[in-house]
């Protein structure tokens, strides 16, 4: 036995012990814990022992194994998009009575997101047209005949309209989840006016529907200003509980909370403001995840809710000649007045923007802003670059657009799987992988005698690390991930084979039973190579093409794969060598 | 324990000719009977709603047919699922809401009574109905407009005040099928008898989405495994391996096709598999033609393959027989798709089998005969030295 082999046999029991070890979190969140507790990660970490791997290390079960919704909306960005071509229809038509080259009415056909284009007097259509079209430069003339007009938005502001409305939704959504607390959601964008959603362990798909299909709420409110040392009094008069983690922060002099928790603040601060005062926390973005909250802060804000997204009627970010980015907001006629004599009794105060109760941003009142226009300037705070600050001004843009302009969300698909079923689904799957598995096993201890057992314990070995695998990369088991599962290892089974056959071959020929193991293994290496990398390939490609059930299928093929071209060519050489060579056998069992 | 004993000579690739017509014959019968007859889509491809319940006494399929009829469930398909005790369907609908074009005729009918209105728009896709008003309303009024035309609604949405000031913008949206097979049959009962395990609920355009992309997944891994074969043997290889995939591929579709299995996102999981394992086994075949040419240097390539496939006979015996074994558990217990799954598989292992020694190896013996043709017509057109 030389040093290369100790050095090969050490790996392979450092390996064998670190998935044995790496399954720990999965084996109690599988086996010990509650159904109901599975997906507690924090409960899980307690009931750990020390010296196991982090809780989030788990084996996640797909919603069909464990009951859940899983939900496909579909942002409904035609209506907002007939919606946008009204109101620039408007602008059109206000445009040319300003320059006054005549008088147009704008009309807008719901269905084919058209825009028809009436003139009062047809002689003025010729100059009507050439301006507006060198003017609103996101229009396209479609057709034109004497004084009718009609134009069509131009494609990639379509696209590029329906991509930020289906990023409002998102955000509104993500928002929303997050407030509902639901564990492990999980919030993302699919093709490109879809969102996909799955909610694990919930089981009411009306409930969910409501959650996140009715449109986001926006609101304008003042913040009470009256006592900036409000919190900091709080806090002073009843400590904060044990363990809740809040601790006191100042921004331009107005004491607030913080914690990272949302539920630890609104329960602390329960009761203990005046009546028609109520506390909003807002949301301090994680800077390492996207659309993840740090923490959150109290606002103190006047229960009245005065102005209500309804009433705007535009939001856009630009950088100002202060080199400032900027958000300018714009209202309707009633929004206007009603701003108007907001601003004029708040002038000093802050008011604060509030999206589906969690606040945005707070803004100080300088002076009475009239004509329904205003603007919200971002300023400059600590190290943050420009691009920061700007994408900042983005996204309050888009939370004002959202309440203003409803790209409403409807429900595309929904999936929604008792926790009984996934419990019966589990069950099966893996009686039908352990039947598989056991049948495999045995017909290759019978069959190849030593060497099939040897291969036998690779098989087993490979099924572990397949877990351990997929606790790692923190990737879903689903119900076609079993079968995954299964096919993985009937490919392991190939290896072996193919290795097993070559000894024979070998021996056949007269080779010793060294040669014969050392020629088998070589010659079978490249087989296995290639036969293993084009499955991968074909399990890459289904991971990076496809979505649910197939991705599940993917993640089992690619990582059982790897775990297969370990076990077979390294793990069993391993074995056999000890045979052969060390114990200078002078036979192979195969 | 040994299957072959001794070692086998069969002439395989004397038959490939007849072998080949077959399958091409096969092929065809199945490509034209996908686009003639066509997949039994799943609701992951073809839209609908699918909602599996599970009673809580005896009751037979005919039953809950007749109670979804009287409750106003009309193209409504009920089977029975698991074994007979278990009092367990699956329903299953074409519409992904209430709104259908009858049902939003209807609607807006219902809608344009309630005064002077504008627009009115239904977008059957999304299952809503668009309108504007002249005068404002109240929800309230406007749902119940709309369920008295027959459609549930789930939510009206006042979408605020029209730019041009001419009247309030609404959306009606309606509400999901399952909904109503909810209710069309708890209709009557004071508490329901069953429960709803699942629903399962894809929108038209989803379904198409997923479609699209299930079939993008099997031509770019189609392509990526041709080049890798290209690269790694020789070109004339990589043709012959496509080929065999194609064939497995259009096979193992036709077992989706002549069953009338649901064709869904899971029979797209088991075609990509099939690739997996077809382009496996015939690498394996090629990998020992590539190292049997090199020992057997003068003979022809056919009989080359010949002593190739018959060497690895009881590999891919074994191989396939194991796989099939593993499948066994899938077979018995896997339900609905995992058994689909399991059974698709099992036809791909046996055809993908077939098709590395017939499809594939022919295919690399014709590129190979004519690649020799060619260099024998250059070498003759070349200037002989003096």
């Amino acid at each position: 036995m030389d040093r290369g082999w100790w050095w090969k046999f050490g790996m392979i029991v450092a390996v064998t012990l670190g998935t044995i070890w790496f399954l720990i979190p999965s084996y109690y969140s599988l086996v010990v814990m509650d159904r109901d507790q599975r997906n507690n990660l924090v409960l899980l970490q307690e009931r750990l022992p020390k010296w196991a791997p982090p809780a989030k290390y788990r084996l996640n079960l797909g919603l069909d194994l464990q009951g859940g919704i899983h939900m496909v909306m579909r942002v409904d960005t035609k209506t907002a998009l007939q919606k946008r071509t009204e109101r620039r229809g408007q602008q059109i038509a206000t445009y040319v009575a300003d320059k006054k080259l005549g008088e147009v009415t704008a009309d807008t056909d719901p269905e084919k997101l058209q825009l028809t284009l009436k003139a009062k007097d047809p002689a003025t259509m010729d100059a009507i047209e050439k301006d507006v079209l060198s003017t609103f430069g996101d229009f396209k003339r479609i057709s034109r005949s004497g004084d009718t007009l009609v134009l069509a938005p131009d494609e990639t502001q379509v696209n590029r309209f329906r991509e930020e409305a289906v990023d409002q939704a998102m955000l509104v959504i993500r928002r929303r989840i997050d407030k509902w607390g639901v564990a492990e959601v999980d919030v993302r964008k699919l093709g490109t006016d879809s969102i996909q959603i799955s909610l694990p362990g919930r089981s009411n798909p009306e409930q969910a529907k409501e959650l996140v299909g009715t449109t986001a709420q926006l609101e304008f409110r003042m913040v009470d200003d009256t006592n900036p040392q409000f919190f900091a009094q709080m806090l002073q008069n009843n400590p904060a509980p044990a363990g809740s983690d809040i601790t006191l922060t100042d921004e331009g002099g107005f004491s607030q909370l913080q914690s990272p928790s949302r539920e630890a603040l609104l329960e602390y601060t329960k009761g203990k403001v005046p009546e028609n005062r109520q506390v909003v926390t807002e949301c301090i973005a994680n800077p390492m995840k996207k659309n993840e909250c740090a923490s959150y802060r109290t606002y103190l804000l006047d229960k009245a809710v005065p102005l209500t997204g309804e009433s705007l009627s535009g939001a856009d970010a630009s950088v100002n000649q202060m080199n400032e980015p900027e958000v300018n907001i714009s209202f309707d006629p009633a929004g206007a007045r009603e701003f108007e004599k907001l601003t004029e009794a708040g002038v000093g105060r802050r008011m604060a923007i509030v999206l589906d109760d969690n606040v945005h941003t707070a803004p100080n009142i300088n002076e009475k802003i009239g004509g329904g226009r205003a603007r919200i300037t971002m300023g400059r705070m600590g190290a943050r670059t420009r691009e920061e600050w700007l994408g900042e001004a983005q996204t309050l843009a888009l939370v004002l657009k959202a309440g203003a302009l409803p790209a409403p969300v409807t429900v595309g698909e929904i999936r929604q799987v008792g926790a009984s079923l996934g419990d019966e689904l589990i069950k099966k799957g893996s009686l039908a992988a352990l039947v598989g598995l056991g049948l495999v096993v045995l017909f290759m201890a019978l069959y190849y005698r030593k060497a099939g057992i040897i291969a036998d314990i690779a098989l087993l070995l490979n099924g572990l690390l397949i877990l351990a695998g997929l606790a790692f990369f923190n990737a879903t088991l689903t119900l076609p991930g079993i079968a995954g599962f299964v096919l993985t290892l009937g490919i392991a089974v190939d290896a072996n084979v193919l290795i097993n056959e070559r000894i024979r071959e070998e021996l056949g020929h007269g080779k010793s039973a060294k040669a014969a193991v050392d020629q088998g293994y070589d010659r079978a290496f490249w087989t296995i190579f290639d036969a293993h990398v084009t499955a991968l390939i074909a399990g890459f490609i289904l991971f990076f093409t496809g979505t649910g059930p197939v991705r599940g299928f993917a993640t089992t093929l690619i990582v059982g794969l790897l775990a297969s071209l370990f076990t077979s060519i390294v793990v069993t050489r391993v074995i056999m060598t000890y045979f052969v060579h060390g114990k200078n056998a002078q036979t192979v069992s195969v | 324990m040994q299957i072959l004993k001794n070692k086998t000579n069969f002439d395989f690739i004397g038959k490939r000719k007849p072998a080949i017509f077959i399958s091409t014959l096969v092929n065809i019968a199945i490509l034209v009977g996908i686009a003639t007859v066509g997949f039994n889509y799943g609701v992951d491809f073809a839209g609908g709603t699918v909602v599996e319940l599970k009673f809580n006494h005896s009751i037979s399929a005919a039953d809950v047919r007749e109670r979804a009829q009287k409750g106003g469930l009309h193209d409504v398909s009920v089977q029975n699922i698991g074994s007979a005790d278990e009092n367990a369907f699956l329903l299953r609908m074409g519409g992904v809401t209430q709104l259908t074009e009858e049902n939003a005729e209807k609607a807006k009918k219902a809608i344009e009574a309630l005064g002077p209105m504008r627009n009115v728009y239904a977008d059957l896709a999304n299952g809503i109905i668009n309108f504007r008003s002249a005068t404002p309303m109240a929800a309230e009024t406007i749902k119940k407009a709309v369920e008295d035309s027959g459609t549930g609604v789930q939510e009206v949405r006042v979408l605020g005040e029209s730019q041009a000031g001419a009247g309030t913008d609404y959306q009606v949206v309606a509400s999901g099928m399952a909904d109503k097979v909810y209710s069309a049959l708890s209709a009557g009962l004071e508490k329901p008898d069953f429960e709803q395990r699942r629903v399962d609920y894809v929108g038209p355009q989803v379904g198409k989405q997923l479609r699209n992309r299930g079939v993008m997944a099997l031509l770019y891994s189609m392509v990526a495994i041709l080049i890798y074969v290209a690269f790694r043997f020789d070109f004339k290889f990589g043709p012959g391996a496509l080929l065999a995939m194609i064939h497995d591929v259009i096979m193992v579709a036709g077992y989706y096709l002549v069953s009338r299995r649901e064709f869904g996102l899971t029979a797209i999981a088991a075609l990509l598999t099939i690739v997996g394992y077809s382009v496996n086994d015939t690498i394996v075949i090629y990998d020992r033609i590539r190292e049997d040419m090199a020992k057997y240097k003068g003979k022809p390539l056919a009989e080359v393959i010949n002593i190739a496939v018959n060497d690895t006979l009881g590999r891919t015996i074994l191989t396939s027989g194991t796989t099939a074994l593993s499948l066994i558990g899938l077979l018995i217990f896997g339900v609905g798709e995992i058994f689909d799954f399991a059974m698709a598989m099992l036809v791909g292992i046996l055809v993908g089998t077939y098709s590395s020694v017939y499809i594939a190896s022919p295919l690399t013996i014709w590129l190979d005969e004519r690649a020799a043709a060619k260099e024998a017509r250059h070498r003759d057109g070349m200037p002989k030295p003096a």
